[in-house]
This record gives structure tokens, sequence and C-alpha cells, in this order.
């Protein structure tokens, strides 16, 4: 019997990040990526005995409520992450240097690192997001159970990801830089039965 | 197995990676039978059917080593701490400090 | 063609072609291969494992020992596919295997002359000796001769994939029982997975002719089967099959998504592995009917009762023309009234019982079938079967019959509830095992708990679901439970007639026969574990599903003991095969794990790189030129560049963190040898950290970049364990630490820039006010600055190469650019970028330790570090470090060698010996660790680890390479072949 498709991993070469475009099932989207630019992201992890100071200050200066769990707070172009007890991811789409400006802020309350280039950020919209994520991650991410506002840490095909979902249909995800290629690599295999967009402009 | 991380929720056990026993504390290297000690703590470990207390570090979460008391006969697990709360549960500030040892 | 007028679940509308053998045949819809087989007289399906016996099918399910068939053909053919659970599809190509030339002909039966020499533990017994002929001779025999289907010769071109589901409630098994479960819950509002290998729901109820509530059972289970799939909270898995139960109520499922289909559809999975997590779980796997064993059981046309009423009623296949039934119990009968009614003769009806219940008795009689009770059959006849012999009452007679319909019985399907250790127990009862101890949070409904009557199963699966879905606070209105009518399930225990003729098998499937179990009991074999590995009984694909309980009764008969006395019969994961593709899903061919690119990674393939994968990474391993026809040229040619003007290289994949914090200094002068805290700012120091038992960790440079701000360098391979070692450090050991830790590995690019032009040409990247001078940046000096106009950066004065040296950190993005940059700058001098081999050779000939010599088995000591450990602190490690074993002055240390004749090659490997010492263990005195061969000095060069090696400079002796074929004598001398003073670095 004839082969009448081809799986578009079949062509891509695997040492390269996949190229913008549409894959899998044609006049479908059940899964739309956007690679989002101009990120800036920063860990944020309070000294000894500051998190009370930190807190306060946070929520005066850049009005933010610091999550005391694994949860996604969002406030005008900022957003924080809670990742671990005592440490934050903050990112901003607005801040060119969200470090520069949580150190000005915290002083020597935190220790704050720069990770703007360690992550590659995607968001991830489309009715099929979450049955794609449930190929590579071990957590529950239902719809039903893994609500806006919920974030994880966690793994999705063997490649550690940060991952929240934003609003009722869309999500994003940060992996760490190298893995780029490889996470995208399984996000066309996992999602081209439903129909896969890679950074759509417009 | 799922193992119920106390700050991520229940995670997979692939999540995670497994040390061992987690009551041996770091002995005095000061102590004039340290070297005895060391090796006890290095080496010797009990292997109990049942109940038993070890460490797990969730490098692909949080990465906080989580004391997990798990059953070895059933791979059921009992509880899990954070290793800060289950050190401060112990009323054992922590592992040895150093002493001048010269 | 034996296909019935009327009934089954088929649709005649949809009419399918297929091949089996090369020979054309139709099917339809809803057909498996067995029945479309069946249903074209074809009743010669296979030739058995070890015999070559022509055999038929046996079963109409995942039991099947016989029908074992190839699928597809081509790079998609499957081997040893169970024709009884295969989904007809148009174009389907099957094959029979195990046959040469051909099923009809088949030249390897003569294997059934050698029976007497391949009876129990003929492995054991026949092939014993010498060793060395398995691999050459006896596999390949066995292989050909008592082989399985083929392999298919190409990579499978499909795709598959794994996923993960959560649930409240998993049901496995549509079945009565099961639809009840998971209506129960579903409604509930439970999120219920309800989970069938078939494609059809309704289990038992499609292949009797019973009625619920007054109407067709295989009605009623498609009407719920309906609700289900209309409730949103209720996932409908058909065609999936659980195979396994694994911890804390995690299960595994194999969902065949396509391989009803020639090819799958686009972009679809052929197959899907699914991990289900499930918070309860209702097992109603339902129940498999056993043969009984008698001489010549295994011809074609002796059939499992239950099968041939499955085949009459669900597929409306008449699978003979004139059938006899051979009971132990109540259940056939009601089949040889299904087969009578669809108009199929039934000579008789065989029972073993002296008594049957009269109501049984007088309906076969009404529907004038013979009845012969105290009966048994002792032998077979036919290829394909003509006629039976029976004693019945003491009385011998032929009867001439082309299919027999057995049943010895039916036994609960436990397997799942024995994958957490549990054993089933005996149930005299229904002379079954049933569920014993049972995986925890799972409960067993239906014919799987032994419930055999329709309404019991309708019963206890609605109870079960309910609980379940209460007991994790779903409010469960009580279900109703439909009205059925209430069968007889009367039983006797037979197993065997021992009194019949020719070969009695107990395992189809591997050819075990009744007296290769008396064989191994007379040879001693008691334990029932060792009975089946002597003969093998049960170890084939299907598990022993039909031949286990027979096997375990026969034992037990033969040591007089009872069933349960003789031992128990569990099953481990998988129910049913599981292919390798499945479990590799996504994660096959260069998608086998997730690999790492560098941020110079487009880059450098832009300029002809071949990589090499290190770990995860994948990394420039040197960078051929034009012309050039040997890596080694290519190498020579990058450390020559290096050592005369100016190479680069991306080092990016060193591990890199971040401490910061008011004790980073106090926390690393104890997880390091050397002490960090009085570490000037602006300086970096190498570095070598122990594991607490003495032996070294991991080793790189760590600078301090301000008085609380620390940046450690960790090698590739440990950058992962090196973090985690430092979390359980700040977490575990030392709380009390005010440290904050952050791994900027992938932040970071890093670009290594060597050589006696690095300066020059780091000052053209370097934005103006960076002072990359001698005096502004010395050997080991660290600070931040920016590069590119703008592009912050950190600067480290460090070298491997044994050259001067510089490391550039830019935010990972401009990575590429940074390397382009640097080229251009560098362009004046020849600037070449280099890879990992070269930038292995360099470190060999300056002397350095790598991931070799860092093997988890040597201390700071052996690597010539023992001064640069501090006695004036303690550290992880340090006392460990100071047993007896391990400052032994005995023990291997670390020297550089070179071959006493240049010409020669050295390898890594090689162990040393004394000159003249034999080549014994007691003789060894270490090994090569690392050999390169240096461009510098024209010859190879090594470094090892040899005893007392440090005092021995200027000494001779053999490296010995037996794997190889190496014995050489080579010069020790010390580790550090360039610029041992290290003039370069500093200058
Ligand atoms: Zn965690």
């Amino acid at each position: 019997m004839a082969e009448h498709w081809s799986h578009p991993l079949d062509t891509l070469p695997f040492d390269t990040v996949p190229p913008a475009g549409h894959y899998g099932v044609a006049d479908m989207t059940g899964v739309a990526a956007r690679r989002i630019e101009g990120l800036s992201i920063a860990t944020l992890a309070p000294a000894r005995g500051a998190e009370a100071a930190i807190t306060e200050t946070m929520r005066q200066a850049l009005a933010m409520e610091l999550p005391g769990a694994s949860r996604a707070v969002f406030a005008g172009a900022r957003t924080l992450i809670g990742t671990a007890p005592g440490r934050w991811l903050a990112l901003s789409s607005l801040d060119r240097d969200i470090a520069g400006t949580l150190r000005a802020a915290l002083g020597p309350l935190a220790a704050i690192t720069d990770q703007s280039d360690a992550f590659i950020a995607l968001d991830l919209a489309g009715p099929k997001v979450a049955d794609t994520l449930a190929k590579g991650a071990l957590i529950d991410l239902d719809p039903r159970v893994f609500l806006p506002g919920m974030a994880a840490t966690t793994v999705l095909a063997h490649i550690g990801i940060t991952l929240w979902r934003r609003e009722e249909a869309t999500w994003r995800l940060l992996v760490a830089r190298s893995f780029e290629a490889a996470l995208l690599r399984f996000l066309v295999s996992s999602a081209a039965e439903y129909g896969f967009e890679l950074d759509a402009r417009g | 197995m799922r193992i119920p991380c106390p700050y991520c929720g229940e995670r997979d056990a692939h999540e995670f990676s497994y040390l061992g026993d987690a009551t041996p504390a770091r002995p005095d290297p000061a102590a004039p039978d340290a070297q005895d000690r060391f090796f006890d703590y290095v080496y010797l470990r009990d292997n109990p059917a049942g109940a038993h207390q070890e460490w797990w570090y969730h490098a692909y979460g949080c990465r906080q080593w989580v004391q997990v008391e798990r059953n070895t006969l059933t791979h059921a697990v009992a509880g899990a701490r954070l290793a800060r709360d289950a050190r401060d549960a112990a009323g054992d500030a922590a592992g040895n400090v150093p002493g001048d040892a010269s | 063609m034996s296909r019935l007028a009327k009934g089954g679940l088929i649709d005649r509308a949809r009419s399918l072609a297929f091949t089996f053998d090369g020979r054309s045949y139709g099917g339809h819809a809803g057909d498996t291969l067995a029945s479309a087989l069946l249903a074209n007289d074809v009743r010669l399906v296979g030739r058995s494992f070890k015999y070559h016996r022509p055999r038929g099918i046996v079963s109409a399910g995942a039991e099947e020992p016989n029908a074992l068939v190839e699928l597809r053909a081509g790079a998609r053919r499957e081997p040893n596919t169970r024709a009884t659970v295969a989904e007809l599809f148009d174009g389907l190509d099957a094959q029979s295997q195990n046959r040469w030339p051909s099923l009809d002909l088949d030249l390897l039966s003569v294997n059934q002359l050698l029976s007497p020499f391949l009876g129990a533990g003929f492995y054991y017994k026949t092939f014993m000796w010498p060793a060395a002929f398995w691999e050459k001779v006896y596999e390949p025999i066995i292989r050909r001769a008592a082989g399985l289907g083929r392999m298919a010769e190409a990579a499978d071109p499909d795709h598959y994939e794994k996923a993960s589901t959560f649930c409240d409630v998993l049901v496995i098994g549509a079945g009565p029982a099961g639809l009840m479960a998971a209506l129960a819950a579903g409604r509930a509002g439970a999120r219920v997975i309800l989970a069938d290998e078939d494609f059809l729901t309704g289990g038992r109820l499609n292949a009797e002719t019973r009625e619920i509530d007054g109407k067709p059972a295989a009605e009623w289970a498609a009407r719920v089967t309906a609700e289900l799939a209309s409730l949103p909270n209720v996932r409908l898995m058909t065609r999936t099959t659980v195979f396994g139960v694994y911890d804390s109520g995690t299960y595994g499922a194999l969902e065949r998504v396509a391989d009803h289909l020639p090819v799958p559809p686009p972009f679809q999975p052929r197959q899907r592995l699914w991990r289900i997590h499930a918070r309860r779980a209702v097992l109603a796997a339902g129940a498999t009917e056993r043969p009984v064993v008698f001489g010549g059981n295994d011809r074609p046309g002796v059939m499992l009762a239950g099968a041939v009423r499955t085949y009459v009623n669900r597929f409306a296949v008449a699978p003979g023309r004139r059938v006899a039934v051979f009971a132990t119990n109540d259940d056939a009968w009601r089949g040889a009234l299904d087969i009578k009614a669809a108009g199929i003769e039934v000579a008789a009806i065989i029972d073993v019982r002296r008594a049957v219940a009269a109501s049984l008795v007088q309906q076969a009689k009404a529907e004038g079938i013979r009845t012969l009770l105290d009966g048994r059959v002792t032998a077979t006849h036919g290829k394909l079967l003509t006629a039976i012999d029976i004693v019945a009452d003491g009385r011998p007679e032929r009867i001439a019959v082309d299919t027999l319909a057995v049943s010895g019985g039916w036994s609960p399907n436990v397997h799942l509830t024995c994958h957490h250790g549990g054993k089933p127990a005996w149930n005299g009862a229904i002379a079954a095992f049933v569920p014993g101890t049972v995986p925890p949070l799972l409960a067993v409904a239906g014919a799987a708990s032994g419930a055999f009557t329709l309404g019991s199963a309708l019963t206890d699966g609605a109870a079960q679901g309910a609980e379940a879905a209460e007991a994790l606070g779903f409010p469960v209105p009580l279900p109703d439970v439909p009205a059925v009518a209430e069968e007889s399930v009367a039983i006797a225990p037979f197993w065997h007639v021992a009194d019949s003729r020719g070969p009695a098998f107990v395992d189809l499937q591997n050819d075990v026969t009744a007296k290769d179990i008396s064989i191994a009991h007379k040879e001693g074999f008691r334990s029932v574990e060792h009975l089946k590995r002597y003969t093998t009984l049960g170890m084939a694909t299907d598990q022993g599903r039909t031949s286990n309980v027979t096997g375990l009764a026969i034992m037990a008969s033969l040591t007089g003991a009872s069933i349960p006395e003789t031992g128990t019969t569990i099953f481990r994961p998988p129910y049913t095969p599981v292919s390798l593709g499945a479990l590799g899903g996504h994660h096959r061919g260069k998608d086998f794990r997730a690999v790492r690119l560098t941020p110079t990674h487009e880059w450098a393939k832009a300029r002809g790189a071949v990589f090499i994968e290190t770990g995860a990474w994948l990394r420039a391993q040197y960078f051929p030129r034009p012309g050039e026809t040997d890596w080694l040229e290519s190498v020579n040619r990058e450390v020559k560049a290096v050592r005369a003007s100016v190479g680069l290289i991306d080092v990016s994949t060193f591990g890199k963190i971040d401490l910061q914090g008011p004790d980073v200094g106090t926390l690393l002068d104890r997880v390091y040898i050397n002490t960090f805290s009085t570490l000037a700012i602006g300086k970096a120091r190498y570095g070598v950290m122990l594991r607490e038992d003495g032996l070294v960790m991991d080793d790189g440079t760590t600078a301090r970049l301000a008085p609380e701000h620390y940046v450690m360098t960790t090698t590739t391979a440990n950058a992962a364990k090196v973090y985690q070692h430092l979390e359980f450090c700040l977490q575990v050991l030392w709380p009390d630490l005010d440290v904050a830790i952050a791994s900027v590995s992938e932040q970071w690019a890093q670009i290594a820039l060597a050589g006696p032009r690095a300066r020059d040409v780091l000052a053209r990247v370097v934005d103006a006010g960076v002072d990359v001078s001698h005096e502004g940046l010395p050997f080991m000096g660290a600070m931040e600055g920016s590069v590119l106009g703008g592009v912050k950066a950190r600067l480290f004065r460090l070298s491997f190469s044994g050259e001067l040296g510089f490391e550039i950190a830019v935010p990972a993005r401009h990575g590429a650019e940074l390397a382009q940059a640097l080229m251009n700058a560098g362009e004046t001098f020849g600037i070449t970028p280099y890879g990992i081999e070269a930038l292995g050779v360099m470190r060999i000939e300056k002397g350095h330790v790598s991931g070799n010599e860092l093997s988890g088995q040597t201390t700071a000591r052996d690597l010539g570090f023992g001064r640069m450990a501090s006695t004036k602190k303690d550290y992880i490690g340090r006392v460990m470090a100071g047993r007896p074993g391990l400052v032994d002055p005995q023990r291997p240390a670390f020297v550089g060698f070179k071959p006493v004749d240049p010409s020669q090659r050295l390898r890594a490997g090689a162990h040393f010996l004394k000159i003249g010492a034999a080549a014994s263990l007691e003789n060894d005195e270490g090994y090569m660790t690392s050999v390169a061969h240096s461009p510098h000095l024209g010859h190879w060069i090594g470094l090892g680890l040899l005893q007392r090696g440090p005092e021995r400079i200027g000494e001779r002796v053999r490296a010995y390479d037996p794997v190889r074929g190496g014995d050489i004598e080579v010069e020790i001398c010390a580790p550090g072949f360039i610029d041992p003073e290290g003039e370069r670095l500093r200058g």
C-alpha cells in the first residue's frame, strides 16, 4: 500500500530548530505555538530572613504579590512564577532588564540572577494544547484541573520546562535554550495530528 | 511510582533522583574517631523491609531535597517533607559544622 | 463458505478483501482475521513451535496459542500476531509462520519424529556442552527449526507515541461488569476511563444469546456505551489493552490506534502507549476458558467451546458443519444450544460428569442432541479433524465430527491482580483461581472475581463502580441493575484424559505435553516454578493463559497433593505483548534522547564542523577543511594553529553556577579541597571537589565577581550532579548557610580564546574602557565588562590548552555573534575554530586531568593535587580521603608517558608492567588513561596512573594492551609536555 503522507520529523534535520510553518493536518490548527521574543527573565531568591520584607517591597514598589506556591501571578507586563520554596521566576515583556529592576527595588534583600537568555519562551494556544502536552508530561494537565494561574516546573518528553496557564486557552512554557530544537521536534510530532502552527505572525 | 512533593504536588518518580537513607547525619569531623564515624556515615546502611526514610531530589521540579517515607516492600509513600522542614522537626540544627581540623 | 445467513455483529454491507499465504479471501467489517479465515473454511493456520504440527484456531481472544501469524508485508511486517484479535481490514496481507516451504507441506515437521529427544528439559540435556557451540551451532538450528515469525528487516516506517492521562476511576474491561461500573462512576460525575482491548464493547454479551431487560444483551451494551460516550467526564478507550499495574495507581495501556487499518491515517501514530494514573480502578477483565487435555487435542478443529459459540453468535461463522461438545460444566451446554440454534449440527455433548442438571439435559434432547454423560474423548482423527473416539458410561464409540468444542471451565482473568506480587487463591466451588491479594485501590468485579453469572456480573460491576466513586467523594445514586434470568454454572474439576491416545498437549504454543510434565515429575521436579522452567510450560507469548492451571492440576495429580498445595499461577506485566516501538514512542532514532545544542551550533555547522555527542550535548569535534582526508589531519592543523597563533572553541557546555550570599566563601571552602573564602575579588581559582568517600567528584575554576557573588564552573558531564550536590549541602547538611545558587549554564554562552595572539583578538571585541592587558586582566583574573558594543560579558583569563587563554561569556543569544566577531577580529592572525578533539590533544600536551582521570576512582592525591588540599579546614571527603587505602604510597598516581620508539602509537587502557614482568594481575602497576598524537612533539603522548609514578620519572615500563595487541615500552615523564613552567599562559 502506497504511502500517502509523511511524518514531518522524517524530513527535518534533528539538530535544527524547526522553521516556522504549518505542520501536520492541513486546514486545522489544534495547537499554535509562538516564540516570544524580548522577554526579560530573572530568578529571585530572598536572603535569609528577608522573605517578609521582600513580600512587602514587591507589593509596594512593583505592585506584585509573591505567589506562595507553584502559581503564576500577573500584573501588567510582569509575571511572577513560584518555582520552589522561596524561589521565583520574574518575567517582563516591558522592562528590558527585569533583573536590574528587581535589584534596584530589593537591594540586598535578595539574590537576583538574570536568566533572560537561559530560556526560550513559547506561547501555546488552541483546543489541543492539553492533549499535546499530555504526550510528554507526567502531570495532570486536564483543563478542568490545571486552571488558569496554575504553574508547574516539570518535564516534557524528558526535557525540563516551566509551564503555566495564562488564560482559558493560552499557556506559556519556558525551556532551556539548548533544548529548543528537541522540544519543538516533540511538539511538531505530537501536535501534527491536530494541525500545528509554529510562529504564525499577525 | 508517584512522590508527593511538598511544594510541587504529586509527581512521577522520574522527576526525582534518589540518594538513599535519610537518617544518618554527617558526623563531627573533629571527633577523635571521625574516620570510623564517617565510614559508617558513608557506607553502612540498614536495609529495612518496610518503612524507610530516604532522600529524593526533585531535579526536574523545585530542586528541593525531599525526605520521603517509603515502604520498601510495597512502594507505598507514607509522607514527604522538605529537607529543611525535616531537619527542623528532628530538632537537629544541621549536619555537623566542620571544626578546625588542623 | 461457512458464513451463516443471518445474525452476528458484522457489517454485511461492508466487504473486505484480504490474503492469507497469498490466496485472496473476503470478509466483513467487524470480523477478526480468525473469524474471516473460518468463514472461508481455512482451518489450518500455523505449525507448532517445536514439532511443526498442523494447528488451527483454538480461541476467539487474546489467549490464542496457535493462530500466530505475520501481518502486513515489507517494513510493516509484524510477526506472532494473534489472528483472533487482529481486526480485519481491506487489503490485509497475512502469512502463516513456522512452516517451510508451505503450511500444507512442512518439511520441518520431521521434528515430530525427533520428539523423544525434544521432550521436557531438552534444552538442558542436549545442549550442555561445549558452551561455545551455543552461539554458532545450537541456536541457529533451534531458531530455524523452532522459531517464531520473521521480523521486518527494514526500520518500521510508522510512528508511535506515549501519553499520560489522569482519572478518578479506571475501569478495565467493557463487558457487563465493566459497563455497569463505568456507568455508576460516570453518572456520579467522576472522571472515568473505560478501556477494553476489543474494538467492540460488550465482552461476553456479544458472544452469547442472552437478554437484558428483555432485549438482546448486545443491544443493551450498545445503548450503555452510547450513554457513556455522551458523558463529558467519561473517556471510552476501545482497542486499548491495560497491560500492567504499577506503583501509586499507575497503569500501562496500549492503544492500537491504527492496527486495524492498512496504514495509519495522516499524522496518527500506529500505537499509543498510555500511562494512566487512576485514583481507583475496577478490574472487570472477564474470564478465559480452559481446555481439557487429551490425546490429539491439538488437531485443527479442536476448539474452545466458548470460542465456537463466539464465532457463531458474534461473527455469524460456523467453524464446522458437525460439532461435538466435550464439557465439564453447564456453560458449555448453553454453548451447544447456541450452536444448534444457528443451524449447525451438534452430534453430541460428552460431559465428564455422571449427573447434569435435568433442565439442560432436557433442552439438549429437545434439540435432538445426544447427551453422553460420564464421558471423555480418548483420541482424534484426521489431519483436519474428521472423527473423535470417546468413551461414555464405559462404552467406546467413534463419532464423525469436524469440530470438537471443548470446555474445561473458566479461569478468571486475574492477571493484573498479580502485578503487585499478589497471589491468586484457589476457589474449589468454581474450580478456578480467583484474585487473592490485589493491588491497592483496585477492586475486581464480575467474572474476573469469579462471579460467573451474568446477573452477578451486572450487580457486582455496579457496586464496585459506585463504591470507587463514593470513596473519592462523588455522591453516587444507587444504580439500577437491569433484570436478567439466572443461569447455572455447575462444574466438575476435570483436567486430563489419562487413558487417551496420542500426544496430549497442555501448552499448545510451546508444545508441552502431559507426558513432559510426568517426565519432569519423575526427574524430581516438584516446585511449579521449576516445572515451568524445565518444561517451558506457560512460558510462551500467551503466558500460559490456557495451560497454566491444567499443568498445575496434572502436576498435583502426580504428586497426590491438592492444587493449592501444589502452587499457584501468577502473572507479570505485560498482559499481552507490547511492541518496542510503542515503548519508545517519540524517542527513537535521533530523538532517542533530547539533544542539547550549543549557542554556536548553527554557526559551527555553517563552517562545516563535524559534531559528536558528549552526554546530551552535540559539540563540534573538529572543523575539516577541503582537501583534508583524515580527522587527525584536521585536528593537528587546529592544534598547531592555536599554538602558533590563536583559535577559539565554544565551551558553553561547562556547568556554570552563580552563588550569592554572605556565606558563599564558607560553602566553597567546605565543598572544595582548597580555600575560596580568601579568593580576591576579580580572581579565579582552580578547585577540586571530593565526594564524601574521599574520591574526586569534579574540578573546575570558580571566580569571585563581588564580595558575596561567585561563579563556579563544572565539567560538562557533572554540571547537574554538582548543582544537586550544592543543593544537598545547603538544604541538608548546612541549612544555616545563607547562600542562593542558580544554574546559569544556559544563560551564558562561553567561548575560549587561546594562543599567543589571543589578547590581540580579544582587545578588538571588548568595548572601550575594558582593559584586557596583562595588568588589567592578569593570569587567573576575572571581570565583568562588555563586548560587541554594549553586550554585557564576563571575562576570565584561564587556560586549558596551556596557551595564553581567555574565556568570554556573553548572554547566550549573542554566542554565535561573539564567535563571528572573534573570527573577524582574528582574521589577520589566521584565527582557527577548533573542536573538542584539538582541545583534548592540547590538554594532554599540557598534562591537565579530564574525564578519563576523574573516573570516580581517583583521589586528589592520585592526581597530583595532594598539596592543594588545605589542612586548615574541613571539607567534604577530607576525613575519608585519609583512609589508609587512599593514602597508600603504592597507589597508582598521575604521570605522563611517551613511547621509547617515537614511531609507536599509545593506547588508552593499556596496563603498565615492569619490563620483563609477566602479564598478570599481581604485576599490574596501573593503566594509561588518555593518549593523543602531539603535533607539537611529533609523536604520541599519554597520561596515566602508575604506582609511585612521580618517583619514577625517566624509568621505562611496558604498556601492555592485549585487547588490541599492543605491547610497547614507554618512558615515564612529568605530565606536562608543553611549556612546563607555564610561561605561555602567564605571558
Ligand atoms: Zn518539587
